[in-house]
């Protein structure tokens, strides 16, 4: 039997047990919420860690989807050597790297920029037109597509005529390889600009009132507020905006697949519409997960470096 | 106790309700009848026509019945790949025939039984038996063949004062450069961009009609840097240079029509290199104007003998992962759908299927049942081109080598590349495609 000796008064010795009851309630938490826990373990063990369990295995292997997982031929790191060493995979990656890049660098400054203008002058309105902007997110790709579709016609579209009223030759907004990547960007920003207007409208309704009181007191204009108080205090939006923009255009798909199929030129095709031909036109299955995978670890590096920019200003 | 009464109750259930499920989905019915599914990529219209033919096959043999799933041709190989390796897959799947080495080789496309091939290689021509087979062994039953020719605008011609069709590459391009003089927002010739067959098949019907070739005799390698195939790429370069042809016009979209098509049906581009399934799409664009559309054979290169177009076929293969009970039926109902006494006028029902969609039926005694729908004034050149095609080559990776020849037809179209440097790079990445998919 466990017992504990505790001093008593009158030097006397008495036999006490030992805290079982502190044990046994941590020990009951513990199942408690095992229990409550399991059904979500289980699915996102069934639906998110085995499939990429899955795919790093497949990585390291030759299969043809026409045969059973079984009959799968182990090639080591031939996938990944063969990642840089095909030219249209290597064009992949840098179209996504340029996508992302502009989507970065147009997407955040133009959402900052329309935050602040339906966040601090008191218009009527501004939230019809939040709402209007957020439309362009909630709608399904595929709807919007037919529209920009018509907008990019050479010739007959508006975008064109536009170009043609004030006298210059439009281009071939999708059939022209020097423009087709960019195309996309700006039917990406469009889609998603409204999601990221409502993040950094909310960043900002955190910022105090009183902040802004006093530097006005103080007699800093509009950029001096801006710069030294709506950034600062704004930053945690912001990093959270551009990892979300990142992590959206590197893994865009639908647009290409709906309105370029990678072309002209292979100038659209970017490493998810790889993996899709890779996979499903090629058969070739491992050359399709190791594109996967190097795009999630390009992935999570990036999480990982915007974390650490983050820390290190909160510092 | 209860806990474990109602565990192993609850066990029993799901065991009595898996069995039910496999029982289902096996195919073979208590009724005693075999299921087969079969899938196309056809349009609701054909798919009407096939449930048909299948209901009037079913008549005849209750015991088997046969249910279609269409599915878009862009996803018709993935639907395969998620469905195909499965025994309850589609049990019959129209394939084109570039896809039927892998399907082969990996045990989804089964073999025909003896009287199924022997049937195939006494009625079919030979390039589509050989297009049909692999190793020698016949694995579907052919259907439909596509062509290439030049279409090209009569109204547009005469505004050129141009009389005839071009025949040889010279003629071409003087036939280009009369009808972009004809007004600023036109040009000569269209090459369509953004779909890889409707980039590649035209660019390798000038090939063989130069007498070049796409791969080489054994098809395990690139032939884009012989001369016939420089002569075409340089071709392709002088019409660029000389604004005869403008990429901005002939983009391609998730239809395979966009910009390409509508700049032919109003009448701002001459000429195009495209297939006879394409007569469909130009009628219904063009109503009334379809009269000024005419059919030419491709034109003649300087290193050429003879006008070639590039073909291809479709098969429908039977699942090879299904049962044997399955497979038996399926061969049954297509040797039925594919047979001279399914249709109308000796025509097979599949014969009748392809002709209400423009498309050319492969079968010997199919072409003579609608002899007088081939002889019409847009179809009769590509019947007639059948005898000089070139087969599009059915080997391992070719889908992979046709879209990197795609990105440098593109890269010249769009003056990103010159004619040899194009075909350069093009041999180098086609040759990677196919390797790496041996």
């Amino acid at each position: 039997m466990n017992v504990t000796s505790t001093p008593t008064v009158g030097g006397s010795v008495r036999s006490l047990p030992r805290p079982r009851r502190r044990r046994t309630d941590r020990a009951h938490r513990g199942i408690t919420a095992a229990i409550f826990l399991s059904p979500t373990l289980l699915v996102i063990g069934l639906f998110t860690v085995v499939p990429m369990i899955m795919t790093i295995v497949i990585s390291f292997h030759r299969w043809s989807m026409f045969t059973p997982i079984t009959d799968m031929d182990f090639v080591g790191f031939d996938n990944y050597a063969r990642l840089l060493n095909d030219s249209a995979r290597v064009q992949a990656i840098a179209n996504t790297g340029v996508y992302v890049l502009l989507s970065v660098l147009i997407t955040v400054p133009l959402a900052f920029l329309i935050a602040m203008l339906l966040y601090f002058p008191r218009l009527r309105g501004r939230n019809v037109v939040r709402v209007i902007l957020f439309a362009t997110y909630v709608i399904p790709t595929i709807a919007i597509v037919i529209i920009w579709s018509n907008i990019y016609a050479p010739g007959y579209g508006p975008l064109s005529a536009m170009v043609q009223a004030i006298g210059l030759t439009p281009p071939g907004w999708l059939s022209d390889p020097q423009w087709a990547l960019l195309s996309l960007v700006i039917f990406n920003v469009w889609q998603m600009l409204g999601y990221y207007v409502i993040l950094l409208v909310a960043g900002l309704t955190q910022i105090p009132e009183e902040l802004y009181e006093a530097a006005k007191v103080d007699g800093a204009g509009i950029v001096r507020q801006t710069w030294s108080i709506t950034l600062p205090m704004l930053s945690g939006s912001l990093v959270f905006v551009v990892l979300m923009t990142i992590i959206n255009s590197i893994q865009v798909f639908d647009p290409i697949y709906l309105l370029t199929q990678g072309g002209p030129a292979g100038s659209t095709n970017v490493v998810s519409f790889e993996i899709q031909r890779s996979a499903f036109q090629y058969g070739q299955a491992g050359d399709a997960s190791a594109l996967a995978v190097s795009l999630f670890m390009l992935i999570v590096l990036v999480g990982v470096v915007l974390n650490a920019i983050l820390k290190v200003r909160k510092r | 106790m209860k806990k474990h009464t109602w565990l192993s109750g609850l066990g029993i259930a799901a065991a009595v309700a898996l069995v039910a499920t496999g029982c289902s989905s096996s195919g073979g019915s208590d009724s005693g009848s075999t299921e087969l599914t079969f899938l196309t990529h056809w349009g609701p219209d054909q798919v009407t026509m096939l449930e048909e033919a299948a209901s009037a096959f079913t008549e005849e043999n209750p015991d088997i019945t046969v249910k279609v799933q269409a599915v878009p041709f862009a996803n018709l190989l993935s639907t395969l790949r998620t469905q195909g390796a499965s025994a309850d897959g589609p049990t019959i799947a129209g394939i084109y025939d570039a896809w039927l080495p892998e399907l082969a080789r990996d045990g989804l496309a089964a073999e025909a039984p003896a009287d199924v091939a022997k049937d195939v290689e006494e009625n079919w021509p030979e390039g589509v038996v050989s297009a049909a087979s692999q190793d020698g062994k016949v694995y579907g039953i052919p259907n439909e063949i596509d062509l290439y020719q030049l279409n090209y605008n009569t109204a547009l011609f005469e505004e050129a004062g141009i009389a005839e069709a071009p025949t040889n590459w010279d003629e071409l391009v003087t036939a280009a450069e009369a009808i972009t003089a004809t007004a600023p927002d036109r040009q000569g010739i269209g090459f369509i961009t953004s779909w890889n067959s409707g980039a590649v098949h035209p660019f390798l019907s000038l090939l063989a009609s130069n007498g070049g070739s796409f791969l080489n005799a054994a098809g395990d390698a690139a032939d884009l840097e012989s001369p016939e195939a420089l002569e075409t790429a340089e071709l392709y370069q002088q019409l660029v240079d000389a604004g005869l042809t403008d990429s901005s016009m002939s983009g391609a979209n998730a239809n395979t029509t966009g910009p390409y098509l509508d700049n032919f049906v109003n009448g701002k581009t001459g000429m195009i290199i495209m297939a006879n399934w394409w007569e469909g799409s130009l009628k219904d664009a063009m109503g009334d104007d379809f009269a000024n559309v005419a059919t030419a054979p491709i034109p003649v290169g300087p290193s050429g003998d003879v006008s070639s177009s590039i073909s291809y076929s479709w098969d429908t293969i039977v699942n090879g992962n299904a049962s044997d009970e399955k497979q038996a039926a399926a061969w049954k109902f297509l040797s039925w759908l594919n047979g001279p006494d399914s249709g109308e006028n000796g025509s097979s029902a599949m014969g009748d299927i392809l002709i209400s969609m423009g498309i050319l039926p492969s079968r010997v005694s199919d072409v003579d049942a609608h002899a007088e729908a081939l002889s019409s004034e847009f179809l009769s050149s590509y019947v007639t081109a059948m005898e000089t095609a070139t087969p599009f080559p059915t080997v391992l990776g070719a889908s992979a080598a046709a879209d990197a020849l795609q990105r440098q037809i593109e890269a010249l179209l769009n003056g990103q590349a010159d004619a040899a440097t194009a075909m350069k790079t093009a041999t180098t990445d086609v040759d990677a495609a196919l390797t790496a998919a041996r």
